[in-house]
């Protein structure tokens, strides 16, 4: 695996590996000429390695003559919201963000407290390639401050004024939340509290030695699961380390898959607050049985926060949200966030009086399969094109790679951006149906990559 | 003509231009260097109190803590006293984030060995080599440090200070002094260092947050502003450092500046007088420092300039103090190194044990005029033009332990290459200043002749 990606909206990398001082600062340095020498507002998640990363990140936004203000350990809503109350240039957060602990990364956010999409992210490499950087003389260097104190609770009135806060009151809820060691407890202690919830956490301690892998899916659920076995809570929750992706698990210790975030969100939010649906390619299509049910359409866009969120701000979208556990409101949330849809389910729990495991049980049924090929880069359009051929009777959208879809079922074949293989993602409304369709694919794209390679 | 450089890279450390050579990729990769050259341990980070501090002193903890340090913040501090800090805690080293002497815009790294001691050329060396190799200690994120806070730098460093003079004939004297910080790294020190002892201070120029108000190099021209409110004032004596602390300047009763090199003389005397043994100095430094060796019947060796050449001469010779003629102060027992707060207390003690006034002590030490110039002149072209101006002193006595330095019974020249810039000094001391004079004038149309040509 590449141990640097440099991908929309962000530049990740392993530690001492790939990401090395140097390479930060010139990435800082970048994003500080991005930012005109403007406001930009930094947060860190709780690794150890990210004081590396902020104090990269520090001198080289005071070099290009930027004032920074720093928001400590912070979760990237919480960055984002930052941005957009102080009206900065932009926001920076520090955070390895689903990662293992190995990796940190940048993510850089624009003035809308977006994630940079992919022509902003464009802008910025080409500063970064050009080195093409403001370094102002000593009278223009303009020093740092810690950000002000009253974000916090800005930003949890925010929150509040987007949800029904009466409604999950009265139910005086009981939720279980795995933090993994995150940045999330201090928002998600004080939202509860406002919302007249019971907390109950787990691997709280914001130390940055994570329990378990950081990413909210049903197999890093299972502590939390297990935990609840023996506990009397309405909802079991896992955040991931920067507050931007989360997951579910009922009241019965039973997790839900990632894929069930977006959908859950959809299908009690769109009555109250109408509008289209953003999220990319390969997310499980319960999401549009959610949006039918509201009739609003679903559009998909490539793999990506940045790409997503892009693109929902550009269609002035309801919400926005991707397969991986991220989900925006909007236009209360400008990234994917964790703790806004920590609320919204609560509220959707409230306002139906029914148990997590009834509303995942009204979702369509879905059965998805994930893998990959290995397929060298230089091959990959000849097979991606063989895959084009191979599904001339479906319904095909060529956004990103190949998705084929078909009454029952869809399957999506595309590049990997990171590594030299290609993604196969298949869903089905049985078992049977997603493994045939999976299978399929998989045999066609070994084949195709060996016929190729042969050639 | 090719720009002027304003990057240095050499055995004094790392020098730059703020918003020019002196970049956070340039400082990050030298402390990544400096940190895998001084191993994955404590290193001690603090800063003059120029604005761009912040800028620098934040990519040096992110290239220490890339190379797997624990980089230990110790605010604005003296150089001295980070130095005095980095051997007392057993810290593997120090990065002190300062220009020194160097106007506004520039800063700068200096390194220190666990000793606290500046690295020697061969060290300097190596951490030079490594840069350029590129090929550091990266820690992996589990290895990664974190940052500590430690501000117990100046406390340590007056203590220290205290324990080694008469702390009680000073304060027995109630000294009224006036000092002049430059708003530099001193300024959170001096005042509560010189209250220790005992001393009404008159504090000038302490706020580390202000520009400095002047050039900070501490010469006569440069602090007529102390000249005046010590008179004013009615003080007994004025002291003036420089941004980083480690020269010191004194103002006599009257208002009078007694010039820098009059400084490491009293000192010298005053320790020479109860401890005899040799005395180290550059030859660069005023004969002054012969006249009271001589007087108490000690010898003089002389380094090449350079702190660390003093300090190593100093070890060799087990000499008690030595320093430098820019007003650079050692006394290796307290702190083997140039230290302002040591000259502060010295100087001090021998007014308190002597009972009499600054200027009369000054009066007590031969004067005499030193003159300097300075010409450009390309680095390659330095050594021939040194050469021919030896061929024109042929019949002199010579001394060639750095540059030229042609010397006579009352009276010497010296010209060298300078360590940071393309310019050959040119310097005269001699019993009156026309005589000074002369020898520079002579000297620089010679060499002046010889660049053009």
């Amino acid at each position: 695996m590449r141990q640097l990606k440099i991908g929309t909206s962000s530049v990740r990398g392993v530690v001492g590996e790939s990401l090395t001082p140097e390479l930060l600062v010139d990435f800082a340095s970048a994003f500080g000429a991005y930012c005109d020498g403007g406001t930009v507002v930094i947060g860190r998640d709780t690794r150890r390695s990210s004081a590396m990363l902020r104090a990269a990140a520090l001198s080289s936004l005071l070099a290009a003559g930027c004032h920074v203000l720093d928001l400590g350990v912070a979760p990237t809503p919480l960055v984002s919201f930052a941005v957009r109350a102080l009206g900065a240039a932009g926001g920076l957060s520090i955070t390895g963000s689903h990662n293992d602990a190995r990796w940190n990364a940048f993510k850089f956010l624009g003035p809308d407290g977006a994630l940079l999409n992919a022509v902003n992210t464009e802008e910025l490499l080409d500063i970064y390639h050009a080195r093409d950087f403001i370094r102002v003389p000593w009278d223009g260097l303009r020093g740092w401050e810690p950000a002000p104190d009253d974000l916090l609770p800005r930003y949890l009135a925010r929150l509040l004024a987007a949800l029904d806060v009466a409604a999950i009151r009265a139910r005086r809820f009981r939720v279980a939340v795995d933090f993994c060691n995150g940045a999330g407890l201090p928002v998600v202690a004080r939202l509860l509290e406002e919302l007249g919830c019971a907390l109950i956490p787990l691997n709280e301690e914001p130390d940055g030695v994570f329990a378990h892998a950081p990413a909210p899916t049903a197999a890093n659920m299972r502590q939390l699961a297990a935990l609840m076995k023996h506990l009397t809570v309405d909802l079991g929750a896992a955040i991931n380390i920067d507050g931007d992706r989360i997951g579910f698990v009922t009241a019965d210790g039973e997790p839900l898959t990632e894929e069930h975030t977006l959908p859950l969100v959809a299908a009690h939010v769109l009555s109250r607050q109408p509008g289209p649906v953003v999220t990319n390619l390969s997310t499980s299509r319960m999401v549009e049985a959610a949006a039918d049910a509201a009739g609003q359409p679903v559009i998909r866009t490539m793999i990506g926060e940045g790409h997503v969120m892009g693109r929902a701000l550009a269609e002035r979208a309801a919400l926005a949200g991707e397969g991986s556990g991220g989900v925006a409101l909007l236009p209360a949330a400008a990234t994917f966030d964790a703790f806004l849809t920590l609320g919204l389910v609560l509220e959707a729990m409230a306002a139906s009086d029914e148990s997590l495991a009834a509303l995942a049980g009204r979702l369509p049924r879905s059965a998805m399969r994930k893998g990959t090929v290995a397929c060298p880069p230089n091959l990959v359009y000849h097979v991606l094109e063989g895959f084009h051929e191979h599904y001339q009777r479906a319904r095909l959208d060529l956004t990103e790679g190949v998705r084929a879809a078909w009454h029952n079922g869809w399957i999506h074949v595309r590049a990997s951006n990171t590594e030299p293989l290609v993604r196969i993602v298949a869903e089905a409304d049985t078992e049977e149906r997603a493994e045939e369709m999976f299978e399929n694919a998989m045999t066609f794209a070994n084949q195709a990559a060996f016929v190729t390679a042969g050639r | 003509m090719r720009k002027p450089l304003s990057l240095k890279i050499g055995i004094s450390g790392v020098r730059g231009i703020v918003g020019d050579s002196l970049t956070p990729r340039l400082v990050a990769s030298f402390a990544g260097a400096f940190g895998t050259y001084a191993g994955a341990g404590p290193i001690l980070v603090g800063t003059d109190s120029r604005p761009s501090r912040e800028m620098v002193k934040q990519a040096v903890i992110a290239g220490l803590l890339g190379a797997g340090c624990t980089p230990v913040d110790v605010g604005i501090v003296p150089v001295p006293a980070l130095q005095l800090h980095v051997r007392e805690a057993h810290a593997f080293g120090g990065i002190c984030v300062t220009a020194s002497h160097n106007p506004i815009q520039w800063n700068a790294l200096k390194f220190f060995g666990p000793d606290g001691i500046i690295l020697r050329p061969n060290q300097a060396a190596e951490l030079v080599d490594l840069y350029h190799q590129g090929v550091y200690t990266r820690a992996l994120a589990d290895d990664i440090g974190t940052v500590r806070r430690d501000d117990t730098t100046l406390r340590r460093h007056r203590e220290a200070i205290l324990r080694a003079v008469d702390v009680a004939a000073i304060r027995r004297r109630k000294f009224r002094v006036a000092v002049d910080c430059c708003n530099g790294a001193a300024s959170l020190a001096t005042p509560a260092f010189l209250r220790a002892l005992g001393c009404d201070v008159m504090e000038y120029y302490t706020n580390p947050d202000e520009p400095f108000p002047r050039d900070p190099e501490p010469t006569p021209e440069h602090i007529v502003e102390l000249c005046r409110v010590v008179k004013l004032a009615d003080a007994e004596i004025g002291f003036a450092q420089d941004a980083d602390a480690d020269r010191l300047a004194i103002v006599d009763e009257t208002g009078a500046p007694l010039g820098e090199e009059c400084t490491l003389a009293l000192a010298v005397r005053h320790v020479l007088r109860r401890t005899p043994g040799p005395v180290v100095v550059n030859v660069s430094t005023s004969r002054m420092i012969d006249d009271v060796a001589a007087a108490c019947a000690c010898p003089v060796v002389r380094t090449r300039v350079g702190e660390v050449n003093v300090v190593e001469g100093m070890a060799r010779h087990q000499a008690a103090i030595g320093g430098e003629g820019n007003g650079g102060v050692i006394v290796p027992a307290i702190n083997p190194c140039r230290d302002s707060f040591v000259g502060m207390a010295l100087i001090l003690e021998a007014l308190a044990l002597d009972g009499g006034s600054i200027s009369a002590m000054r009066a007590r030490i031969p004067t005499y005029a030193l003159v300097k110039a300075k010409l450009d002149c390309p680095a390659r072209d330095i050594a021939p033009a040194l050469r021919a101006l030896q061929d024109r002193y042929a019949a002199e006595t010579v001394d060639l332990t750095d540059g030229l330095k042609i010397l006579w019974p009352d009276r010497w020249l010296q010209a060298r290459g300078s360590n940071t810039e393309p310019i050959i000094r040119v310097t005269a001391e001699a019993p009156a200043e026309a005589a000074a004079r002369a020898l520079v004038a002579e000297a620089v149309g010679v060499l002046e002749g010889l660049v053009r040509a």
